[in-house]
């Protein structure tokens, strides 16, 4: 129950309860009034008419027809004439009357009208002792008015002071309820200023304490954003040409080289300025250094138009640029156009194209390989280049022997799909430190009509390639929501949910539905794990998402994440509960910038994961950098508690 | 032998507890005595002393000492006394201030014969009109027995006489307050003090219980 509501009710029960005794002793006080009123009607019929009984001089018939004028003409119950010796000598007394008022009040109100008595004297003689009860019908018709218009009057003043306590009661603590909500938005770790300081000194104390607390959190996390940024362009940024540089690529490109990558495969195109000693002597180290930063223009420009490229410097006079999803066809004519562009450019500084020119080698690379025989294949393609006059060379990956054939695999998965042939298998993430599981990844392995399982890696690429993989992300969501395993029960797991099938229109709605019916039933804790590259665009689609799974108390993660983006408010925005990188992205940050991006993930909230730790040793380094939540097949090796 | 032992200390504490209550007690002198004067407090110990000496007396010799005590107070009206134009004083204020007016006389009366220990059946109020005075008055009647003839104690003439002797008086209206008291507390449940017999009666009791000099 909340604050308000326990003082509402206390005051409001206090309220009442005032009322009820004012109501109560009210009604007393009406009531004694009522009997007193009777006592002094009575009273003043035995005094008068005890003097006119004097008159009668003792005749009981004189004084028994005044007794009956009196009684007829007024309100009484009773009136006796008692003579000295304690005789009746006269009495007249009335039956009930009836009145309009209900039984229950007759019962419960006792009205005793009491007796009024007066001598009664005949000369120097006594006659005796006249006694009056005024009749008490009257005075419960009196009281029930009285009882009546008390109740109404007193409904109306509760009602009133209920309505005006309430109100009090709202206006007072309604900074209370800004307090809560900031309270709640820490839990949240969300960073609220109370601008409207409240009036009372207790509220404004605590305003005060949780806007310094905030402030200061706020401040950390905004002094994390701007060190992981300047961070980021020391270690990811080529200063002179401000293109990225050999970090940046060996960073990114497990992205690329992975088996559920968005991409197959594509050209790497590898660039060396040759001759920069002689353009140096013959124009100097300033117009050569501006050569770099035409060259650079130009290589922004030819490639413009392919999504996902990346440039890189990767030393003083090589440059590399990797071209996702590019034919070698559409290369030779980028690698062409390059060539042209920056030859032109490097005449029109004075320079002699024979001593300074530029050699392209470009390197038809596919998903399944290493960055290292990537970047010395590549290597190898420049070194050819820079041998041939045309200064291009295209060297081909051997392709791999497929196992199957893509329609082959495009058969299986078709099958699976109708079939609903897909399950979960478990993998965990393990926290090193405490030697527990931090929660279990759910991992998707597909069952063939033969009985074959297929592996998230063996299938994937070929679901990639046919366009089904969002098909499939659909189908296990569905089969884990509606039949979910129950050997999950009170355990944490993650799924992660490809960029495909996240930027897709439908999956929002589909999503919607699927929780709505479901989610409450889910009998694990779920974490949904969203790449970084969707997630850092911090889009209103991103915030949907979160909206969404933040009403049915889905957890959100963040995966291949390696800190590329322009601004880390995103995180603060969105606070997923891990981020999940590469442990080679961590292995490889600087000092400053891994402090950097732990300042802005404890500020709010955020633990960090490696995934990828093959082997013990992995993890001892990642440990000696303060990240003990691994994934990867070092897991196996840590003796859980 | 036991027995009469036992009803002999009770005989005992009886008497000792009687005389432990006098009708004037020293805390009360002390207080007339502040508020009037020495004579003040020697009228009351005379009352005292007047008083004490009936103790054995029967019921016409108290009669006639009281009436006779009283009755040398000075006559004042309600407003030479009290600056009111009608007022039932207590016995101490009516000695204390040594005057006072008919009905000042009759309370006076009546509560030192009830101290001696007449029944208060026989004491009632009587308001009358004096022929001779042409006004109304008020007596104190005394009935031996409830039909018998009343003896008149009265401030205007020093000795008592019968109800039939007092030619100069019309009686109009007997009042005897506590007789009414104890019949108008039956079968209502509440005490005697909380009852009402007569507006006057009632003022008078409440001021004799708070000792009002």
């Amino acid at each position: 129950m909340t604050l308000f509501k326990q003082i509402a009710l206390m005051l409001s029960l206090f309220l009442l309860v005032i009322l009820i005794t004012v109501l109560t002793l009210n009604f007393k006080s009406a009531n004694q009034s009522v009997q007193e009123q009777l006592y002094e009607d009575a009273k003043n019929t035995a005094s008068s008419l005890s003097l006119s009984l004097g008159s009668a001089n003792g005749d009981i018939s004189m004084m028994s027809t005044m007794i009956n004028a009196n009684f007829d003409s007024g309100h009484y119950h009773y009136i006796s004439l008692i003579d000295v010796e304690n005789t009746v000598l006269y009495e007249r007394s009335a039956e009930n009357v009836q009145t309009d008022v209900p039984e229950w009040f007759l019962n419960a109100i006792h009205i005793e009208a009491p007796v009024a008595s007066a001598n009664v004297s005949a000369g120097w003689n006594n006659v005796g002792i006249l006694h009056v009860q005024s009749d008490s019908s009257h005075a419960y018709t009196e009281l029930y008015t009285i009882f009546k218009e008390l109740l109404i009057s007193f409904s109306i003043l509760a009602l009133i002071g209920l309505t005006i306590l309430n109100l009090l009661l709202a206006a007072i603590l309604k900074p209370l309820k800004k307090v809560q909500l900031q309270a709640e938005a820490v839990i949240r770790n969300e960073f609220i200023i109370q601008e409207k300081i409240p009036y009372t000194k207790e509220f404004k104390d605590v305003v005060l304490g949780m806007n310094t607390m905030v402030s200061k959190v706020k401040a950390m996390f905004d002094k994390g954003n701007e060190e992981l940024k300047k961070q980021k362009e020391l270690e990811y940024i080529d200063r002179a040409t401000k293109l990225k540089n050999r970090k940046y690529l060996i960073d990114k490109l497990p992205q690329y080289l992975k088996i559920d990558a968005d991409s197959k495969g594509g050209i790497n195109i590898m660039i060396a300025l040759s001759g920069v000693i002689e353009a140096n002597e013959a124009i100097g180290h300033r117009r050569v250094d501006t050569l770099f930063m035409e060259i650079a223009k130009i290589f922004i420009e030819q490639t413009k138009h392919y999504d996902n490229s990346i440039i890189s410097r990767m030393n003083g006079t090589e440059f590399s640029i990797l071209l996702p999803d590019c034919s070698d066809t559409d290369a030779l004519k980028l690698a062409q156009a390059i060539y042209d562009s920056v030859s032109k450019t490097i005449l029109a500084c004075g320079l002699n194209i024979t001593l300074t020119f530029i050699s392209l080698g470009l390197y038809e690379y596919n998903y399944r390989q290493s960055i290292g025989q990537l970047l010395s294949l590549s290597d190898n393609a420049l070194a050819q280049a820079k041998f041939k006059d045309t200064h291009i060379h295209l060297d081909k990956a051997e392709s791999a022997v497929e196992v199957m054939g893509k329609e082959a695999w495009r058969k299986i998965i078709y099958e699976a799909l109708d079939a609903n042939n897909f399950t979960f298998t478990l993998w965990t993430a393990v926290d090193g430190k405490s030697k527990k599981i931090a929660h279990n990844v759910l991992s998707i392995t597909l069952q063939a009509k033969d009985g074959t399982s297929y592996s998230y890696g063996q299938f994937m690429a070929s679901a990639n390639q046919a366009g089904l993989s969002s098909s499939i992300y659909k189908n296990i969501l569905e089969m884990m929501f509606k039949t979910p395993d129950n050997r999950l029960k009170n355990s944490i797991c993650s799924l992660r949910l490809s960029y495909e099938y996240l930027s897709r229109g439908e999956t929002y709605t589909e999503l919607s539905l699927l929780f709505k019916n479901f989610a409450a039933k889910l009998p694990f804790k779920l974490i949904i794990e969203l790449p970084d590259k969707l997630v850092r665009q911090n889009s209103e689609q991103i915030k949907l998402y979160k909206a969404l799974f933040e009403k049915y108390t889905i957890e959100m993660g963040v995966f291949e994440f390696i800190g590329e983006s322009e601004d880390y408010q995103y995180l603060q925005d969105l606070r997923p509960v891990y981020i999940k990188g590469e442990s080679s992205y961590f292995l490889t940050q600087s000092e400053q910038s891994l402090s950097a991006l732990r300042l802005i993930s404890d500020s709010i909230g955020i633990s960090l994961i490696a995934t990828g730790v093959m082997d013990m040793q992995t993890y001892q380094k990642l440990a000696d950098i303060n990240i003990h939540v691994i994934q990867g097949k070092a897991t196996e090796m840590i003796a859980l508690t | 032998m036991r027995k009469f032992k036992v009803l002999f200390f009770l005989l005992f504490f009886v008497a000792l507890a009687h005389s432990l209550e006098p009708y004037v007690d020293d805390k009360l002198l002390d207080d007339i005595t502040k508020k009037y004067n020495m004579f003040a407090k020697k009228r009351f110990v005379f009352l005292q002393k007047t008083l004490d000496s009936l103790e054995s007396a029967d019921d016409l010799q108290k009669l006639n000492a009281v009436n006779e005590f009283f009755n040398r107070v000075r006559y004042a009206s309600d407003m030479q006394a009290y600056q009111k134009t009608d007022y039932w004083a207590t016995p101490w204020e009516f000695l204390g201030k040594d005057m006072g007016d008919c009905e000042d006389y009759v309370i006076s009366k009546y509560f030192a014969l009830i101290y001696l220990g007449i029944d208060s059946k026989k004491l009632f109020f009587t308001y009358v009109r004096s022929t001779k005075f042409k006004e109304p008055h008020m007596v104190l009647t005394y009935f031996e027995t409830p039909r018998s003839e009343p003896l008149i104690l009265d401030n205007t003439n020093f000795k008592i006489f019968p109800a039939s002797k007092r030619t100069d008086l019309i009686p109009i209206y007997n009042f005897n307050g506590e007789s009414l008291y104890k019949i108008s507390a039956t079968g209502t449940g509440k005490k005697i003090e909380e009852q009402k017999s007569h507006k006057k009666w009632d003022e008078l009791k409440l001021n004799m219980q708070r000792k009002k000099i």
